[in-house]
């Protein structure tokens, strides 16, 4: 047995110890201090007329600025570096003109005649007229993976004169306005050379928006810088606005609340305390309720759902005001009836819905009583059985690790539960949640809902016949599969007026309908968040002020913040062009200066 | 020689399961990439749109024989296909943006950790007993057993956000021109600081105990007695007949290390905003970005065998048994 006390390292430990290896590890030592310390800390660096923005978070940016794939596109292509004809103004429910003056209906509202405005310059100098919208459509209809909303498709003319461009449909359309009214332009003389639009990165963007030029463009930052020729004078006042990227929220918030970003779109919980509180003075936010509202769906083909009057059970099970302060930490409110978020508001009558259905309060007695009279009883286990004696049992769909939807359908399987419902929430991959809505393989579902600003869309893709697809097929919309004939005449009806209080009758009707009919289960309408920190910066919608949604990421609205930001202290100049005439940015003009 | 030959000829036949491999897993995932496309655009995209989109990406539907025969074709001109989720960036540019940043604060991280873990564990083994040996293994222990995400958001919110002392983001300072600048490459170290030091926190206490065992037990060996018995200098001991072969242990895991260099910082990436491939990778399983995940996984599994043939190269200096 060797023993330990005779080893070598015994001897060795005396004239080797730390003497030899002191030296390195204090050279170490020193390096790290230096590193901490001797080196002059950096700060996050500013200049003036710079705004730092964060629209969206992503871990790093490839340089794209292609304003056809929405999602590949570096923000702000679609509205900053490219510009619609015209914008919808999502507070004030009205269109904004922009490139084009006006648009006024024609041909039995057949087709659409857009005003181009004049003296436009793209930012390479070149002028901007009808030729370049008639491009862009035509471009649209020649490769349909750019036609990302399908109208171009639906079109059967575009026309020019000098001064207009006609859109032409085959039947009435005038909920086209939107689709038409939205989409960028770009320049002919740009694109007409492009072999292949669908896979141009668009390196070097030509627009004619506010912000065009790549002043740099890395991995971790980029900033554009404002266009030379921007055809409102004396705009935009900023020189640049600088994106950073922040692979997670975490990071995000911090930069937030630290004051290093000016103008972000990231979900701080608790945002009073966390970031306001920090600087109230120059600090705001919003939570505006103008995104589609998340509905809870039910295959209405399968039996109990496809009763109207289960689905309103069930809705009458669900306590929204838990869901709302719980899972949507209070950023939202409870949905009505309606269904119809903010950005609906000019159709929304809480008399006219609350008078035709208040099945989204939070009443599970009167839920309980529903169920009852369809004959779904409480078996003697206290579980309710259909009328053939079988289980009422009840799968909710929800995506895993969307933690605010599954919060949600927790709360709602526990609603349910509580009237005897066997309810259980299941969570699947996006993949396969996606797949089993669109494929009518659910029972319950949590979904999004979309539209635009006319009902036609938005109620259409929740109960026309044309958008329901046999189960097992992928449908688009309308995942519930609901279809009602009387709401099919309605948007055909809707289709042809371009008659605002025709409009407003036939939307009506239409509210009525749902809240009647209850093809989905409204949640709560989605908010659109964003804040801004105005110590270098200001002109940022307020509270006081909110003359446009504040989410920077809202597409096209957030042109109109782009242009009116300034440096701190620099004089608001004056809209020369009457574009924002009419909003109510119109008292600030008047005054000068933004309180 | 031949030992060196049969091991390449292990790697290569590695490198093909690993291809293989590479091309089915993605394939087993649940979910296609048709949907994460949907899920990017989550309804704005008109069905003709998504349809013409699909062809453009080139999500064509093919026998996997087929598929997998391209695969291996494509890969041999090195063309890695096109990026679902950086539309319509091809693969290899999108993973060259990050390799670098990635091989840099990786690579420095892994360095440090195993030169100062074995430094360290060096120092212990000598002083084994001492009020060194009976703290540093313990705290070391306890470091390396934090999850490393709690830890790293501790050093950005206190050495970065409350006491402002470091950079907690990027990996320069956004304002800066890349190039050789001293403003830039001193400003790269500095915002390299952070994450590298949160790596080297969670990894160096392995390096320690490893050398420290390693070195106790060669140090008992009868060839440093007789080392020592021939009056050689101490350190002539340590450092030429000791530490020579108690670092062979060491070494097999310093390769392994080495080899995840590109993926292994993935949580230091997202914890820092830090523009390497690690968080590439988050990105392409979440979008079902296959060419970018097969592109991926191809540059980890190929820095993996590659730092193992490196190990074996210098297995094969350091240690004469192999020689023979």
């Amino acid at each position: 047995m060797r023993r330990r006390g005779a080893l070598p390292p015994r001897a060795l430990r005396a004239p080797l110890s730390p003497r030899a290896l002191r030296a390195p590890l204090f050279v170490l030592c020193l390096v790290v201090l230096a590193a901490s310390l001797g080196c002059e800390r950096e700060r996050p660096h500013f200049e003036r007329g710079v705004a730092v923005v964060l629209p969206t978070q992503s871990a790093t940016w490839v340089r794209n600025f292609n304003p056809f794939l929405p999602t590949q596109a570096r923000w702000p292509t679609q509205s900053g570096i490219y510009e619609p004809l015209l914008i919808y103004h999502t507070l004030e429910q009205r269109y904004v003109p922009w490139l084009a003056t006006g648009y006024r209906w024609e041909r039995d509202n057949r087709a659409l005649v857009m005003t181009i405005r004049r003296g436009v310059l793209f930012s390479d100098g070149q002028p901007f007229g009808p030729k370049d919208v008639v491009f862009t459509w035509k471009l649209m209809q020649k490769y349909p993976a750019l036609d990302s909303t399908g109208m171009a498709k639906r079109l059967v003319g575009i026309e020019s004169s000098p001064d207009e461009v006609t859109f032409v449909w085959d039947e009435p359309f005038v909920p086209g306005l939107y689709f038409v009214g939205q989409a960028p332009i770009v320049p002919e003389h740009v694109w007409r050379d492009v072999p292949d639009p669908v896979k141009f990165a668009n390196e070097t963007p030509i627009g004619t928006g506010p912000f065009t030029e790549v002043r740099s463009f890395k991995t971790q930052v980029y900033e554009l810088g404002k266009n030379p020729h921007y055809w409102q004078p004396g705009r935009p006042h900023l020189d640049a606005i600088r994106v950073p990227a922040f692979a997670g929220n975490e990071q995000a918030s911090l930069a937030m609340i630290r004051g290093d970003i000016d103008w972000g779109a990231i979900f701080i919980p608790a945002i009073d305390r966390l970031f306001v509180a920090k600087d109230p003075e120059h600090r705001g936010y919003a939570f505006q309720q103008v995104e589609g509202t998340v509905m809870l769906y039910a295959n209405t083909t399968r039996p109990p759902f496809d009763d109207a009057e289960v689905r309103k059970a069930l809705s009458l099970g669900i306590d929204r005001r838990r869901i709302v302060s719980i899972a949507m930490q209070g950023y939202t409110r409870p949905a009505d009836a309606s269904g119809l978020s903010d950005f609906y508001r000019r159709f929304h009558d809480r008399a006219l819905v609350e008078a035709e259905g208040d099945w989204t309060r939070y009443d599970p007695a009167a839920g309980e009583k529903l169920l009852e009279a369809r004959g779904i009883r409480r078996g003697a286990d206290g579980r309710r059985r259909l009328a053939d004696g079988s289980l009422f049992e009840v799968d909710v769909n929800c995506v895993v690790g969307w933690s605010d939807w599954i919060i949600a359908a927790k709360l709602i399987v526990e609603g349910l539960q509580a009237m005897g419902v066997s309810a259980k929430l299941r969570t699947y991959d996006f993949g396969a949640w996606f797949s089993k809505l669109q494929r009518g393989e659910f029972q319950l579902s949590l979904g999004w809902s979309t539209g635009g600003p006319s009902l036609y869309t938005f109620y259409g893709r929740q109960m026309a016949s044309a958008t329901v697809r046999p189960i097992g097929q992928a449908a688009e919309y309308n995942w519930q599969r609901f279809a009602s004939p009387e709401a099919d005449r309605l948007f055909l009806e809707l289709a042809k007026t371009a008659d605002p209080a025709e409009e407003m009758r036939i939307s009506r009707e239409l509210v009525r309908l749902f809240v009647q009919s209850a093809p989905a289960i409204p949640l709560f309408p989605g908010p659109a968040f964003g804040q801004y920190t105005s110590r270098r910066i200001e002109g940022f919608p307020t509270v006081d002020d909110p003359y446009v949604a504040l989410a920077p990421y809202k597409i096209p609205g957030f042109l109109l913040a782009l242009v009116e930001l300034r440096p701190r202290g620099m004089p608001r100049r004056p809209d020369a062009l009457g574009v924002f005439s009419g909003t109510r940015s119109m008292r600030l003009q008047s005054s000068g200066a933004q309180p | 020689m031949t030992y060196l030959l049969r091991r390449l000829g292990f790697y290569l036949l590695a490198a093909w399961v690993s291809l293989t491999v590479n091309f089915v897993i993605p394939r087993l995932a649940p979910g296609d990439p048709a949907s994460a496309l949907q899920l990017r655009f989550q309804g704005r995209l008109e069905p003709e749109a998504l349809l013409a989109m699909k062809q453009a990406f080139g999500f064509v539907e093919a026998p996997l024989p087929v598929q997998y025969a391209s695969y291996l074709a494509a890969l041999l001109r090195g063309d890695l296909g096109i990026s679902v989720s950086y539309f319509p960036a091809p693969v290899r540019d999108v993973i060259a943006e990050g390799l670098g940043w990635t091989v840099f604060l990786s690579g420095v991280s892994v360095l440090t950790s195993f030169a100062l873990g074995s430094l360290l564990g060096a120092v212990l083994a000598f002083r084994r007993g001492g009020l060194m040996d009976s703290v540093l293994p313990p705290v070391l222990t306890f470091l390396g057993a934090f999850p490393y995400f709690w830890l790293s958001m501790l050093l950005l919110y206190v050495l970065g956000f409350s006491l402002d002392w470091l950079p907690v983001r990027h990996a320069y300072a956004d304002h800066l021109e890349p190039g050789l600048s001293l403003a830039f490459v001193s400003s790269a170290l500095l915002h390299a600081f952070l994450p590298a030091l949160s790596i080297v926190l969670t990894s160096v206490g392995s390096w320690v105990l490893s050398m420290r065992s390693n070195l106790i037990a060669t140090l008992s060996e009868d060839y440093v007695l007789l080392a020592a018995a021939k009056g050689l200098s101490p350190r002539r001991i340590v450092f030429r007949y000791a530490v020579r072969s108690a670092l062979l242990p060491s070494l097999a895991g310093f390769g392994m290390a080495l080899g995840f260099v590109l993926s292994g910082s993935l949580l230091a990436e997202i914890v820092f905003s830090y523009p390497g491939q690690g968080y590439l990778l988050y990105q392409a399983v979440k979008n079902q970005d296959y060419a970018l995940l097969q592109g991926l996984f191809l540059s980890i599994t190929l820095a993996v065998l590659l730092a193992n043939f490196l190990v074996d190269v210098l297995s094969f200096v350091l240690d004469p048994r192999l020689r023979g």
